[in-house]
């Protein structure tokens, strides 16, 4: 992955969260994460509820706003560091080189609305487009997203749950992005809207060459459909690398627990054990590796010794255990928690 | 199957009305469905939204009257019940569980106020300490500490408050526990741990579950038997592995395939996901727009479930025909 | 753009309401932390002493008419005197007591009335809904000033109690939409549907289960009335509805407007009620702002860390 075909580099990208206590009190919500994604490059970003990966999605989209605040870390677009930008220069680069899709369309669409009226509002705030041309590009978009014209017309309420998300991508490629940042799209649809959309995605993404960041709880959704996937923990990046790979080798325990509870419809009923226990509170957070406290391979030092993120077979795995090869290889069928 | 029938629907119905003065017209959210739920069994009710399944839920609640057919519970009708004492007796025999695990629990209150409050409903033989040490016992068993009792929601995670859900319904003695989508608003890990308890709740507290659902996964990985619903009207109903290993109508094959799993070949689903919202239907079958081994008869003739395999019925002109049905690749 | 409000301190905790428990120790805590709160707090500390214990702060009686007219301010006379010899310090310190029951009753008794018809009328909808709805607007509709004067100028002289009377009636359908509202948006709670089926009966649900996650806008209907109560009651005293013969700060002025004491050179007989009337309706007011940060944490100022 040559600089050439980078189009985005986050470098040490650290938020935290005010509290009233005072400066000295604050939440780290996203700690030193650094990750690269390539031009027309799917990466999934996965994690449970409160590891961060829907506040990383926000400070890469500069789009933070108080109590959280980047602490430290740099975020470069094509080459431009968006931190420290003013709002004027960052409304140069949304929607026409960068958009975002949020996770619920009838959070982010306004109810009062027409669909048309929105496309409208868009194309004016980074253009001065014509009638005609507006028209055009929204007729245009809606087609891309299979949605008849027609509906320019409809409010949000009229549509249904699939249609809203579909045309909040619609909305999200007015300009044909390079990069386009998806909070959980799917995560208020049923599963065959849901796998509808997934496709969707990936076709655009080959017709028009943008990249995706996105972003779920879920990691089988993506299994399919991403190049790359970056598993998160507790604010830290615990395992990133080839989808497929992970997917065959999962090498952080996290990962793999991850990966062991969910059921298949297919193969064999064997009873599941999940991973035990809950995501660490960010206020008080355990000692030397995060996950420890839940980790069936834990040993003395992993108490102690926070891990790097540190390469192994071609993935960037965070535990100790991996880093000196003291952890027993997995076989794809077997479970660990035997 | 199971040897005694606790539940049953017969021909159940409730329509909605909708629209204002001008416009009177009928949402036909369960249409003539019939099923029965026996002792120790968790029976999955499967379908996306607007299928029906959780206007079924309320219905057996009693928060909703059938607009006609019938529900028999222990062979007594719902519609016996007219004092509040034999309501409350239902309400402790059939509790429900609800979706958010954010929602359904006031958060003004420590978490142990909704426990409390039903024993004093559901069981006032008991002394206000007696009333603790149940409240505590019931958190034992799915699996919270005591210590619990006195937190607020707020101090929770939400796999933990709808295992708070789940103690609660256990509190009062239940035979049948109606879980409305308990699962779908946590995360994926959580889930199991979950589905397990209910497992358990069957094997060793022997209470029966509806479990309403739109994850095939979960649903197999818990259920004795399936219930797929589509607009309003059950498509097909089975014990669990003889649907999803062959399943018979061309909505369930579908939905089947579009269930995501890494490990298996990514199925080509042209489908939408569009569920028809059903309002003043005409006869017929209503997959029919969606469903590619469509013929004549679908359009005028409503399918009736009939049985195409020992305890495996069918709603579908084609399967009922004995011909293979392969809609959709799995 | 949504953005990220709830911090990712616990998985998915969301942004709760007091809890009943903790309620004083809570509001201790968040009255010192807030500027707002501790001063609207002092403010009416102040004046509830000055209330309960008027006859030790000021040693003239009000109403006697004991010493010069129209002396200024001086270390005898705090405020100076009026046109009759009344010691204005005196007026003004022993019409607080009245000033604040009239707020504290008209408070209570508002708020009372509108939660009950409110909520009621929410939960319970359909005729009930109805038919206090009707109530409700048409109280709403009428004009609240003229209809006050009407009715105090009816009961011959408004007494402090008709005063409260009048005002309670003239304002509690305001409140009673508000609390309408936001009942509505709860009723399809879960917990409340979790409640309905568990067995509790409907005035239960209400009670019980309905008004204790109202708490923060029942405490801000509160305040808010007693702030009108304040301004209104006053208002009705200084056109000369109220008694002329009690002492209150709006009568004060009152007797101030009759004797034209600006343009006589007496304006402390007025400067001093009005700023007693604004300060007292400044501290429910700042009290009404803090509650709203307390209870709402997204509506917090928040400073930010000094970078390093």
């Amino acid at each position: 992955m040559s600089e050439a075909h980078e189009i985005l580099e986050v470098s040490g990208l650290s938020v935290d969260y005010a509290v009233p206590q005072g400066p000295g009190a604050d939440i780290r919500a996203v700690d030193d994460v650094s990750f690269t994604v390539d031009r027309g490059e799917f990466l999934g970003i996965v994690g449970e509820s409160g590891c961060g990966k829907s506040t990383l999605l926000f400070a890469v989209a500069q789009l933070l706003a108080p109590p959280a605040h980047l602490a430290s870390g740099t975020v470069k677009f094509k080459g431009t560091n968006l931190v420290g930008l003013t709002d004027k220069q960052l409304s140069a680069i949304r929607w026409r080189d960068l958009s975002v899709v949020m996770q619920s369309a009838m959070n982010a669409l306004n109810p009062v609305k027409s669909i048309g009226a929105q496309f409208q509002d868009a194309l004016q705030a980074h253009g001065k487009p014509s009638r005609k041309e507006i028209a055009a590009r929204s007729a245009e978009v809606l087609r891309m997203v299979g949605i008849d014209p027609v509906h320019l017309k409809s409010y949000p309420h009229q549509l249904s749950g699939g249609m809203r998300q579909r045309s909040m991508i619609a909305m999200a490629m007015l300009f044909t992005p390079d990069l386009i940042i998806m909070d959980e799209p799917t995560s208020a649809l049923d599963v065959v809207a849901q796998r509808a959309l997934m496709v969707q995605i990936k076709e655009l993404q080959q017709a028009y060459g943008f990249a995706v960041i996105f972003v779920t709880h879920d990691m089988s959704l993506t299994s399919h459909f991403s190049d790359r996937l970056m598993v998160m923990y507790a604010g830290q990046i615990d395992e990133l690398g080839a989808t497929r790979t992970i997917f065959d080798r999962p090498l952080h325990p996290y990962t793999q627990g991850l990966l062991e509870a969910f059921p298949s419809i297919h193969g064999p009923r064997v009873p599941l054990k999940g991973i035990p226990g809950n995501p660490p509170d960010l206020a008080a957070i355990p000692s030397g590796c995060r996950f420890h406290p839940r980790c069936p391979h834990a040993v003395q030092r992993c108490t102690v010794t926070a891990p790097d993120l540190y390469p192994v077979d071609g993935d960037l795995v965070r535990c100790l255990r991996r880093q000196d090869g003291s952890l027993p290889d997995a076989d794809q069928e077997g479970s660990l928690s035997r | 199957m199971t040897s005694t029938e606790l539940l049953r629907a017969e021909h159940l119905t409730r329509h909605f009305k909708i629209g204002g003065l001008l416009s009177r017209r009928t949402l036909h959210a369960v249409d003539d469905v019939s099923f029965s739920i026996g002792e120790r069994e968790i029976v999955a009710l499967a379908g996306e939204s607007g299928s029906g399944k959780s206007t079924i839920a309320r219905v057996l609640a009693r928060v909703y009257k059938p607009t006609s057919g019938q529900v028999y519970f222990e062979g007594k009708p719902l519609s016996a019940i007219r004092s509040r004492r034999d309501g409350l007796r239902y309400a402790s025999l059939v509790p429900m569980v609800f979706q958010d695990p954010f929602a359904s629990m006031n958060p003004v209150f420590r978490v142990q106020h909704g426990v409390l409050r039903i024993l004093k409903l559901h069981r006032p033989e008991l002394s206000a300490k007696q009333r603790l040490g149940e409240a505590a016992r019931v958190f034992g068993v799915v699996g919270l500490g005591a210590d619990m009792l006195q937190r607020f929601p707020y101090e929770l995670s939400g796999g933990q408050r709808q295992r708070v859900g789940f103690a609660q319904a256990l509190a009062m003695r239940p035979k049948l526990i109606l879980a409305d989508e308990p699962v779908s608003m946590l995360d994926v890990s959580i889930r199991i741990g979950l589905l397990n308890l209910m497992a358990k709740l069957r094997d060793e507290e022997g209470v029966s579950i509806l479990y309403i659902t739109h994850d095939i996964a979960g649903a197999r990985y818990v259920a004795d038997r399936l219930i797929v619903m589509y607009a309003g009207q059950i498509a097909e109903s089975g014990p669990i592995e003889d649907v999803l290993s062959a399943p018979k109508h061309p909505y369930t094959q579908l939905l089947l395939s579009a269930v995501p799993d890494p490990m298996a070949p990514l199925a080509q689903v042209t489908d939408r996901g569009e569920p028809p919202r059903v309002v003043d239907p005409a006869p017929g079958c209503r997959f029919r727009w969606r469903c590619p081994l469509a013929v004549e008869q679908c359009s005028s003739v409503t399918p009736v479930l009939a049985e195409v395999r020992p305890n495996h019925e069918v709603a579908c002109h084609v399967a009922q025909t004995g011909a293979e049905v392969r809609a959709f690749a799995s | 753009m949504a953005m990220p409000v709830s911090s990712g301190v616990q998985a998915e905790s969301p942004a709760a309401q007091a809890p009943a428990g903790h309620a004083l120790a809570r509001i201790g805590r968040a009255i010192r932390s807030n500027r707002k709160a501790a001063t609207g707090t002092i403010l009416l500390l102040i004046f509830v002493l000055v209330a309960l214990f008027p006859g030790l702060i000021a040693h003239d009686s009000p109403t006697a008419d004991a010493y010069h007219p129209r002396l200024g301010a001086s270390s005898a006379h705090l405020f100076g005197t009026n046109a009759y010899g009344q010691d204005l310090f005196a007026q003004v310190v022993w019409g607080t007591r009245n000033v604040l029951i009239i707020a504290v009753v008209v408070g209570l008794a508002t708020t009372g009335i509108a939660v009950l018809i409110g909520v009621a009328a929410a939960y319970l909808g359909g005729a009930w809904d109805g038919t206090l709805g009707v109530l409700t607007d048409v109280l709403l509709v009428i004009p609240l000033f003229p209809l006050l004067i009407i009715i105090a100028a009816y009961a011959h002289g408004g007494t402090t109690i008709v005063l409260i009377a009048a005002i309670t009636l003239t304002s509690w359908s305001y409140t009673a939409r508000q609390l309408r509202s936001q009942a509505l948006t709860l009723r399809n709670r879960d917990f409340l549907e979790a409640a309905r089926v568990r067995g509790e009966r409907k005035l239960y649900v209400i009670v019980m289960e309905v008004i204790p996650t109202m708490t923060s806008l029942i405490v801000a209907s509160f305040l808010t009335n007693a702030l009108y109560a304040v301004l209104l009651a006053s208002s009705l005293q200084f056109i000369g509805l109220g008694d002329p013969n009690t002492v209150s700060w709006g009568t004060t002025l009152y007797w101030a407007e009759n004797n034209a004491a600006l343009q006589t050179g007496e304006p402390l007989w007025a400067i001093a009620p009005g700023a007693c009337i604004a300060l007292l309706g400044a501290a429910f007011a700042l009290l009404n702002y803090a509650f709203d940060e307390i209870g709402n944490p997204a509506l917090r100022p928040v400073r930010r860390s000094k970078r390093v």
